[in-house]
């Protein structure tokens, strides 16, 4: 090889792909209003992130897939446990996650900055990043909606559920409302027998939750209903 | 060594050195979160997000100080002339290592800009840029006034230019997270993947041409085939990371083709450095030097190359991203791609800045650091990539809850933790060798 070919190879190279880059960038640029919905962004929005920012959230959770490792990615935390759940783990860590053998900080957020990360969490939940992460995945939610209507009037526990109006606060597929955690959720990580014991009283086994207690159901029904939710689950692998 | 302000070089390496010890224990420290369970009291004080900040940190902070030292020792031999300012290099690394010192006191007090890798709150930021600017100027006068200009220090100083240019990107607030990230990987990315390998294939044709003895005309007409594969390929390979965070489409497409090229110029290295060996006009010695920089050209192709192209795909990034695994192909690509290199480079120069004759140096506790070190941070990335794929399967496929998920990588995190403790031995050894070298027993004759 000549040490002009050498030359060319150099700068057409490295030229070409920064054209292609810069290009691109300003492309998504144009583009990025739309995906990440920059309408809903207002100042509550980047008040939360400064305060995300400001404890260092990031260096444990991922967000969009990126930062520490150590901890559960937040982009649809709030898809998945909606702001009643985010906003006890961020009050009180010590006690929602005594049980864990991970812990997280107590950083004593004021309620306002509580109020703000929830508010960019929710923001977050709708950028449109290719249905990214695969746990979280709305697909996989919808999937579970069709599941659910194949085995509702089979199920004495899915009656119970409509009965209660549970979807009154917790997200269940496409339906209900981001106030608790997502049944999927909560299916795949507890057994019937949590839920039924939780239903009971609340406060016993998550202090502080906002979740009525559920004692006028007989305990038959509360297995029932935490039978249901455990077959929700996208997997059984406990 | 031919000119004396070439020396400057030494007290880089040296501090350069201690902080990487500091990074290794702290990483110790990490891992021991990862599969023990550290009590509330503890992470209330000292969490995982702040021990992650100092071993980051650490980590740019030591390479960039490794690089800085060696271009300090490279441009006065490449220009042939003395450096501009010895003294002004010694402020700088005074200004580089007082901001670093400060910014990870900083972080204990929560004191920080609360970006992975850039916590560097923003005042200290502007004393980062002054420290590169004082670096750019007295390099770049020192080139002006020798009116000397080769492939290799331009390589070297555009490296380190758009560096510096790039981190500049990472200053600001962004509204938008989105966008945030966007320009994060300006800073990340672009510079392991762009700047920083100009660097690392300026510093490696230079010890090839001054240990092999192989002609400048052909080491610099393969570097700049090298190069511009690495650009082609890095710059546009920034797309594998847009996928997932809210940008259009295509790059899923961009991403994934041109980061599936990237091996290629890192292979382009492997095979430059064999042939230059396969030329050679001087002997192969001392043997530890050549240990280093093989091992590292070819652990920089597996680490980087191969570990990065296994999830690069964005059909396998889909359940593999922000995962374990992006853990071990990080762990394994900066050691084989900058650890190895600085640490070869050190070993290259100091034996010249001491002046120890025929460069010959007592190698005996070397060899047992390089093997402990490289065979500690192998066994970690794998012990790393199995805990990926672990979670990769649980979480990302089978759906369950992140905790859930992690259960059973506890054992694979601890042993993790296991190499680590050979990986810290290993740097300990090495550490304390290059601090104490000794010339070697019998010089040579040659």
């Amino acid at each position: 090889m000549s040490e002009k070919l050498a030359k060319i190879i150099f700068w057409g190279g490295t030229l070409s792909s920064l054209a292609l880059f810069l290009a691109l960038t300003v492309d998504t640029h144009r583009q990025f209003d739309a995906l990440t919905h920059a309408d809903r962004l207002d100042e509550q929005v980047v008040a939360g992130k400064r305060a995300f920012e400001k404890y260092n959230c990031n260096d444990c959770h991922t967000i969009l897939g990126f930062g520490g490792y150590f901890a559960p990615d937040l982009t649809r935390a709030y898809t998945r446990l909606g702001e009643d759940a985010i906003a006890r783990r961020l009050q009180a860590p010590e006690v929602a996650f005594a049980d864990s053998f991970r812990k997280m900080p107590q950083q004593n957020l004021s309620q306002q900055e509580i109020a703000d990360i929830v508010a960019y969490l929710r923001w977050v939940s709708h950028i449109e990043n290719h249905d990214w992460p695969p746990q979280d995945s709305t697909r996989r939610w919808k999937r579970s909606t069709q599941n659910l209507l194949a085995s509702a009037t089979l199920s004495p526990g899915a009656a119970l559920v409509k009965q209660e109006d549970c979807l009154a606060c917790h997200k269940l597929g496409d339906a209900g409302t981001a106030k608790g955690p997502r049944f999927e959720w909560i299916g795949a990580k507890r057994s019937a027998q949590w839920i039924a014991t939780y239903l009971e009283n609340p406060e016993k086994l998550a202090p502080g939750a906002a979740m009525p207690a559920y004692a006028h159901l007989s305990p038959e029904q509360r297995q029932l209903v935490g039978e249901f939710l455990v077959s929700l689950a996208a997997s059984h692998g406990r | 060594m031919t000119h004396k302000s070439q020396s400057v070089a030494y007290p880089y390496f040296v501090v350069s050195l201690l902080l990487f010890g500091l990074q290794v224990l702290m990483g110790l420290w990490l891992a021991t979160n990862y599969f023990a369970t550290v009590p509330q009291a503890i992470v209330d004080a000292f969490p995982f997000s702040t021990a992650r900040a100092f071993h980051t940190n650490l980590l740019v902070l030591w390479l960039l100080l490794g690089f800085m030292g060696a271009t300090y020792y490279l441009v006065p031999e490449e220009t042939n002339s003395e450096l501009y300012s010895p003294k002004l290099a010694l402020i700088q690394l005074g200004l580089l290592s007082v901001t670093g010192v400060v910014a990870l006191v900083g972080f204990v007090f929560g004191w920080t800009q609360g970006r992975p890798l850039l916590e560097i709150p923003r005042p200290l930021d502007f004393l980062v840029v002054i420290g590169a600017l004082m670096f750019l100027f007295n390099v770049g006068m020192t080139i002006i006034k020798a009116k000397r200009w080769t492939m290799t220090q331009g390589s070297l100083l555009a490296g380190l230019f758009f560096l510096a240019i790039l981190y500049l990107f990472g200053i600001p607030f962004y509204r938008n997270l989105a966008v945030d990230w966007y320009y994060w990987w300006w800073v990340v990315h672009l510079w392991v993947e762009g700047a920083w390998e100009l660097i690392a294939a300026a510093m490696t044709a230079y010890m090839l041409m001054k240990l092999t003895g192989v002609e400048r005309r052909i080491v610099e007409k393969w570097l700049y085939v090298e190069l511009g594969l690495f650009l082609f390929t890095g710059i546009a390979g920034t797309g594998h990371h847009y996928y997932w965070l809210g940008a259009p489409k295509y790059w899923l497409a961009v991403g994934g083709i041109f980061s599936a090229l990237e091996p290629f110029p890192i292979l382009l290295m492997v095979y430059d450095t064999w042939r230059d060996i396969k030329h050679r006009k001087e002997p192969m010695k001392p043997k530890l030097t050549w240990v280093y920089l093989v091992g590292g050209v070819i652990l920089h192709f597996v680490g980087a190359g191969l570990f990065g192209f296994a999830h690069t795909l964005p059909q396998i990034n889909y359940y593999t991203h922000g995962s374990q695994v992006t853990v071990s192909h990080g762990h394994l690509a900066f050691y084989g791609a900058y650890v190895l290199l600085n640490l070869t480079f050190y070993y290259f120069a100091i034996p010249r800045i001491k002046g120890f004759p025929g460069f010959e140096y007592d190698e005996k506790t070397g060899h047992t650091g390089f093997w402990l070190t490289a065979l500690g941070v192998l066994g970690m990335s794998l012990a790393f990539a199995v805990a990926g794929v672990l979670q990769t399967y649980l979480e990302r496929v089978q759906g369950q809850p992140y905790m859930l998920a992690a259960q059973p990588i506890r054992f694979w995190m601890f042993v993790a933790f296991v190499h680590g403790l050979v990986v810290l031995a290993g740097v300990f050894l090495t550490i304390k060798h290059l601090l104490t070298l000794r010339p070697a027993a019998q010089p040579a004759t040659a």
